[in-house]
Order: structure tokens, then C-alpha cells, then sequence
């Protein structure tokens, strides 16, 4: 049965190498780490993680092709671009003023009850300007796959063909981190999913795009929007999970308050922490988020870290 | 932070009468300034009549005069230096009739400008941020030079323009205007700086156009043929020939003194077209009654514009970044304008360092402003 395997960042605590091995799987490995962007070709070190049996299917380097050599593909990509920023841009405006009015009605002083319903509400306005975006997004998207269908680029559809060649070959494919959204465009752009039946092993980033719903995090940015924002939908290999790789360096994790708002704020989801060494398997083929594996840590509802299995 | 016990120079003082090899064993064993938890003693060397620090700290008098330890050659003053704080400074000497001001001999670490180079003594905590250094992990972007011909300023207008590390002509790039351009290059290492921070997350790729004055105490407070430049034809001509984002909100002014108020008064005369101002110990000054700013008469227009603008004051851009060191005399009227831009309802971040009007100063706080101006990807990035 096909596996997707979730894994910690790789930098400091190496486990791709094992957990690859473990899938027993013959002959090449597919792999992507086209978010590390122009050091998509700096694949030695990764490569030989894989026993030297990978074969990097260089998204990042077949998208500049793309958008070198088809203008109106660059075109329609550039515009994307700059409506999705602009989008993003008035979500976070919305998005901050309504976090922020989360945390000033859960600090007024309630003598009658009605703080715990004001907070349930502020919550719901923060879920509803998260809808609203995700609304605008998808029409953003039909409307320019609509305008510029990829399958009217021949350079697309050779790349599709290489890539598909290569996967069509490959029992399993690894995803590593690095920029998410780099990485999602290159998917998106190929139109890049994993098999049914193949083994998928990907961390960081490359878990944040196999989930439904991609959430941005950082609580030690230095500025900008401070909440979570939402980013994007991923493949939906691993639905109903939102996974907040380097959790202990990226959220305020002992602010319980804080951290459980951002659970509240995705009610439908397990929110599953990617430190360093985690392993999750997550089921075969697409996961179940109502059944992590025992020993998965995740952010329940009252904003603690909680272990799964765990009494 | 208590002072210790015993400072170094009593200890010295105990030892009369010094004869030359102690004086050297003791200058060899403690460097200059000695910084002593939140105390600093200056030393100076030399058979001279008087000796003095010479420095621009408001709190402290200046000059600082230096007492002779006994009968020997060694001159020395302890004065208060609070964690974390930074200050230039000279000594002044005087031979009879002959005075002399220079750099401390006993300290080698110094800081430039384009009026010359100073002492620096750094307290207990001050550290110069990691980003100001070379590194070479990050990629640097490269410095165009360019000439514009200006019609508002009936010249030749120099610009040197940075591009980011992988400047793509398929991505589009926020722009930075910095006036005193080629100063801030030289002397808060601001290429340096942009490449770190860009290389780091902490700061969106950006293209910046360095611009540096002419006759830069005509130019800067509130001239209509700066800002003309600058807004009319600047900006139009990156626009058309860069990538870069065509709105306000990627478009920021920045300047330090006279430089910050060369932005503000830009941004000014132009609102709505600057979506945020970078002012470092900005020339705030202003008067509430009279005309007695005691700034000189360089500063005329400067309380002439600042004085306007507080009478009807108006949001002319989104966002100010203010720093200001609370060892000038500008500090004051810099907190005073914070409340003013504030009620226009301009978001304003200000900051204050223990350090002085000066380019490290300056350099030091780019990170911030920087970073709050231009956010980097951080947020993007799960290595």
C-alpha cells in the first residue's frame, strides 16, 4: 500500500534517508526541491540521501524555461502574480484588524457572559475573512486558466510529458521544503499530483503542499502581518491536516492564548507541528486527519501541544 | 548594571608616583576607553597644558575636561555611559597658546563621515548588528550608475541604482529613494546592508536609487525643484525603464537630518504618491511661538516647513519609519512629531538608540526600518 510520510525540516535532524529506505521500493526516486529555487540544481547532498537514486524533476528550472521562452505564459503568470499580491494585501489588512479584534475582546473584562460569545464571534469574523479570500483566490484562478489554458503551450505539454515520464517510472516521489509558493506555482504550472499508488515522502514545505489548505506562519517575523494567513489550497494528498513544520522555532508555542486561536481559526483541520526528527505517516495513499499516527504532536483546540495516543 | 566596585583609574591612582612602564603596562592591560559597567573612562597621553573630550552627547558637558593623574603624563575623565549606548568622539588638547583636536591615539576603532572621522566608544551592550558585515553566503546585487537629466534642478542629476541578487525582469520590485545617497553607501555600508537583509528574509528584493545633493542645505529643506525632481521625474523614468510595482504602497522616500526632511517635504509637496518615508534624526525643528530656533540660519526653511506642517498637519503617505538618537539635540523635536503624524492618521513607527547623529547610527537602524517598510518572505520560506 502507498505511504505518505511526513518529515521535520532535514537541515539539523536527517530522516529522509532512512524513511526512504524503509518503503523498499526498486530502482529511481523522483524528486522535487523546486523550492529551493535557483538552487534547484544543488541537488548532490539530497541526491545522495536517496542512495543516489533520485531524479530531480527541476520544476524551477522547466518554469524560468517556461516563462523565458512563452510570453504569454509570462505574461499571464506576471498578472496572476500581481493581483494575487494585491489580494494578499487587502486580506492582510482585513486579516490583522480582525485578529486583533479577537485579542482585544478576549482581554475586556466580562462580569455578565458575554466575553466567551464575543470571542466565538471575533473568531468567526477572522474564519470569515479567511473564506473570502480563499473565495477571491479561486476565481483569481479559473479566470486565468480560463484566459491562458496551459494545455495551449507546447513548451508546457513537452515539460508535462518529461515530467510525467519521470513519474510514471518512479514508485515514489519526495518533495523537500523551501519556498512554498515557488514550489506550489511549480506544481500548479505541470500540473504536477502524485500518483494514487506511489509512496510520498516530503517535509517543510513540501508537506505544506501535499494538505488541502496551505497556512503561512511566523511569530518571530520581525514585521508585517503577524497573524497566520492563509496562502493557498495544495494538492489534498493529506486533506483535513495543516502542518506547521518548525513549529518550536516559528510559533509562540507557550502562548496558549495565541496558539489557540489559530486553532479555533480551522475547526476542520488537525493542525500537526513539523519539528525537527517528526515522522508521520499519515496512511496509505490520501490521509485521514481524523486518525494521525500515534505520537504525532499537534495544537488541539485550547492552544496546548498535544501528543497523539498520548493519555 | 552597577558600576564595579573599584574602577581601573582609582586603582591606578592608589599606585602614585607612576613612572612611564606603568603607565604603558596599564595602557596595554586596559585599552581606551576603559567601559567599566555603565562608566567609561577617556584616557590621553601627552605633556600638555589642558586636555579634553570633544564630543556632540546632549546630557553631557562638552567639552570634558580631563584631570591629570599626579604628576604624570597620563590624562583621564570617568563619565556615565548607559548599556547599550554608542559615541563618537575627539580629543582637544591644548600646549599654551596652541590648541589640537584629533582622533583618541589610544583608540583605534573609528567611525567616518563626510565631515572626517571620530573616536568611538561602545558601552557595555552595544553590538554592531551581524548584518553589517560582508557576508559571503549572501548574494550581492550590483550598482548601476546612471546619469539623469534633470529639468527641475537644470543639471545633471547622478543616480546610482541597486538591483537585488536574481534582479529578474519578470518579477516586479518596491523602490527606495535615498536621499544623500552616495554617503549612506560610504558610510552606513548600505550595499552591504541591502544584500544582507535581502539574503536573510528580513527585507523584500527592492531596487533603491541612491541620490546624492548638489548644494545639499539649499536642496533638501523643502525645495520645490528637489521634489519636482524627484517625484516628477525620478520616479516616472524607473518606473519606465525597471520592473517595479506602480504604487504607492512600493514606493518609499528615505533620509537622514536634512535628508529627512528633503522625504517628508517631498512627500509633502506630492501626497499620495509615497506609500511610506524612512526619517532618520530627521531636522525636525520647529518653533511654538517666535522665530528663535537657535539652528542657524541653514535652518530657516527647515522651522519654516515644520512649523506649516504643524499647523495643518495631513497624512501624506501610510507609514513613517522614525529613528532618532537620544544623545542629539534633535531627539526632542523628533518624539514631539511623533503624536503630530500620528493624529493625521499615518501609521508611524519610532524608535530610539543610545547613540548619537551620526552614519553608524544610522546604519544600525536600517534593519528595522527596513524590514518594517518592505517585509521580507520570510513567512514564505519552511527549509
Amino acid at each position: 500500500m502507498p505511504e505518505t510520510i511526513l518529515l521535520g525540516p532535514q537541515r539539523f535532524t536527517t530522516t529522509v534517508q532512512p524513511v526512504v529506505r524503509s518503503l523498499g521500493v526498486p530502482g529511481r526516486v523522483a524528486f522535487t526541491n523546486a523550492g529551493w529555487e535557483e538552487r534547484e540544481a544543488d541537488e548532490g547532498e539530497l541526491n545522495g540521501l536517496l542512495d543516489d537514486r533520485g531524479v530531480n524533476l527541476r520544476l524551477h528550472h522547466r518554469m524560468m524555461d517556461v516563462l523565458t521562452k512563452d510570453d504569454r505564459v509570462a505574461a499571464a503568470a506576471l498578472a496572476f502574480r500581481d493581483r494575487q499580491d494585491e489580494l494578499r494585501a487587502f486580506y492582510g489588512i482585513r486579516l490583522q484588524a480582525a485578529v486583533d479584534a479577537v485579542n482585544a475582546v478576549a482581554h475586556r473584562t466580562s462580569l455578565h457572559g458575554v466575553g466567551p460569545v464575543a470571542v466565538d464571534a471575533a473568531i468567526e469574523a477572522v474564519r470569515d475573512v479567511d473564506r473570502w479570500y480563499e473565495a477571491e483566490l479561486a476565481e483569481l484562478y479559473a479566470a486565468t486558466f480560463a484566459r491562458t489554458p496551459r494545455e495551449q503551450s507546447e513548451l508546457i505539454g513537452w515539460h508535462r510529458g518529461e515530467i510525467n515520464a519521470v513519474l510514471d517510472e518512479c514508485a515514489a516521489l519526495v518533495v523537500a521544503g523551501g519556498n512554498v509558493r515557488t514550489l506550489l506555482r511549480t506544481l500548479r504550472l505541470f500540473g504536477v499530483t502524485p500518483r494514487p499508488e506511489q509512496h510520498v515522502v516530503a517535509w517543510s514545505a513540501g508537506a505544506m503542499v501535499l494538505t488541502d489548505r496551505v497556512v503561512l506562519f511566523h511569530d518571530h517575523t520581525p514585521h508585517g502581518i503577524t497573524a497566520a494567513e492563509v496562502h493557498d489550497t495544495g494538492l489534498g494528498r493529506v486533506p483535513g491536516v495543516l502542518v506547521l513544520p518548525h513549529a518550536r522555532r516559528r510559533l509562540r508555542l507557550e502562548d496558549h492564548e495565541r496558539m489557540a486561536v489559530l486553532a479555533r481559526r480551522f475547526p476542520e483541520h488537525r493542525l500537526v507541528l513539523l519539528d525537527d526528527g517528526a515522522v508521520v505517516r499519515v496512511g496509505s495513499g490520501t490521509g485521514d486527519a481524523a486518525s494521525l499516527p500515534q505520537g504525532t504532536r499537534y495544537l488541539d483546540a485550547t492552544g496546548h501541544v498535544a501528543v497523539e495516543g498520548a493519555a | 548594571m552597577s558600576p564595579p566596585t573599584r574602577l581601573a583609574i582609582n586603582g591606578l591612582r592608589d599606585r602614585l608616583p607612576l613612572d612611564g612602564p606603568a603607565i604603558d603596562r596599564f595602557i596595554a592591560r586596559w585599552g581606551c576607553p576603559i567601559v567599566e559597567g555603565e562608566r567609561a573612562t577617556f584616557l590621553y597621553r601627552g605633556e600638555v597644558d589642558e586636555a579634553w573630550i570633544r564630543h556632540r552627547i546632549v546630557g553631557l558637558p562638552d567639552p570634558l575636561p580631563l584631570k591629570r593623574i599626579g604628576e604624570s603624563d597620563l590624562w583621564a575623565v570617568t563619565t556615565v555611559l548607559p548599556e547599550g549606548s554608542r559615541v563618537e568622539y575627539q580629543v582637544e588638547i591644548r600646549k599654551g597658546d596652541h590648541y589640537e583636536r584629533f582622533n583618541d591615539p589610544l583608540n583605534q576603532r573609528l567611525a567616518h563621515s563626510p565631515m572626517g572621522s571620530s573616536s568611538v566608544c561602545a558601552a557595555v551592550g552595544y553590538r554592531v548588528p551581524d548584518w553589517v558585515a560582508f557576508d559571503p553566503e549572501a548574494r550581492p546585487g550590483t550598482l548601476v550608475e546612471e546619469v539623469v537629466r534633470s529639468r527641475a534642478l537644470r543639471r545633471e542629476q547622478p543616480v546610482q541604482i541597486y538591483l537585488p541578487a536574481r534582479f529578474n525582469r519578470a518579477q516586479r520590485y518596491p523602490l527606495l529613494i535615498v536621499h544623500d545617497g552616495t554617503d549612506y553607501l560610504q558610510y552606513a555600508a548600505m550595499k552591504t546592508v541591502l544584500d544582507n537583509l535581502i539574503h536573510r528574509l528580513d527585507v523584500d528584493p527592492l531596487v533603491v536609487a541612491f541620490v546624492p545633493p548638489r548644494d545639499r542645505l539649499r536642496e533638501y529643506p523643502n525645495h520645490a525643484p528637489h521634489a519636482r525632481f524627484v517625484a516628477r521625474e525620478l520616479v516616472p523614468l524607473l518606473t519606465d525603464r525597471l520592473p517595479l510595482l506602480d504604487a504607492p504602497e512600493a514606493r518609499c522616500l528615505m533620509g537622514s537630518s536634512f535628508g529627512g526632511i528633503a522625504s517628508l517635504s517631498t512627500a509633502v509637496r506630492y501626497p499620495g504618491l509615497f506609500g511610506s518615508l524612512v526619517l532618520q534624526s530627521a531636522s525636525l525643528v520647529f518653533t511654538d511661538i517666535g522665530f528663535d530656533h537657535g539652528g542657524g540660519p541653514a535652518f530657516d526653511p527647515v522651522v519654516k516647513f515644520v512649523n506649516r506642517y504643524r499647523a495643518k498637519p495631513a497624512a501624506v503617505v501610510d507609514r513613517i519609519h522614525m529613528s532618532c538618537g537620544v544623545y542629539e539635540p534633535l531627539i526632542t523635536p523628533n518624539r514631539s512629531m511623533v503624536p503630530v503624524f500620528r493624529h493625521t492618521g499615518m501609521r508611524v513607527r519610532y524608535t530610539e538608540a543610545r547613540d548619537g547623529h551620526n552614519w553608524e547610527n544610522w546604519r544600525d537602524r536600517l534593519g528595522d526600518a527596513l524590514a518594517w517598510v518592505f517585509p521580507g518572505p520570510q513567512k514564505y520560506v519552511y527549509e
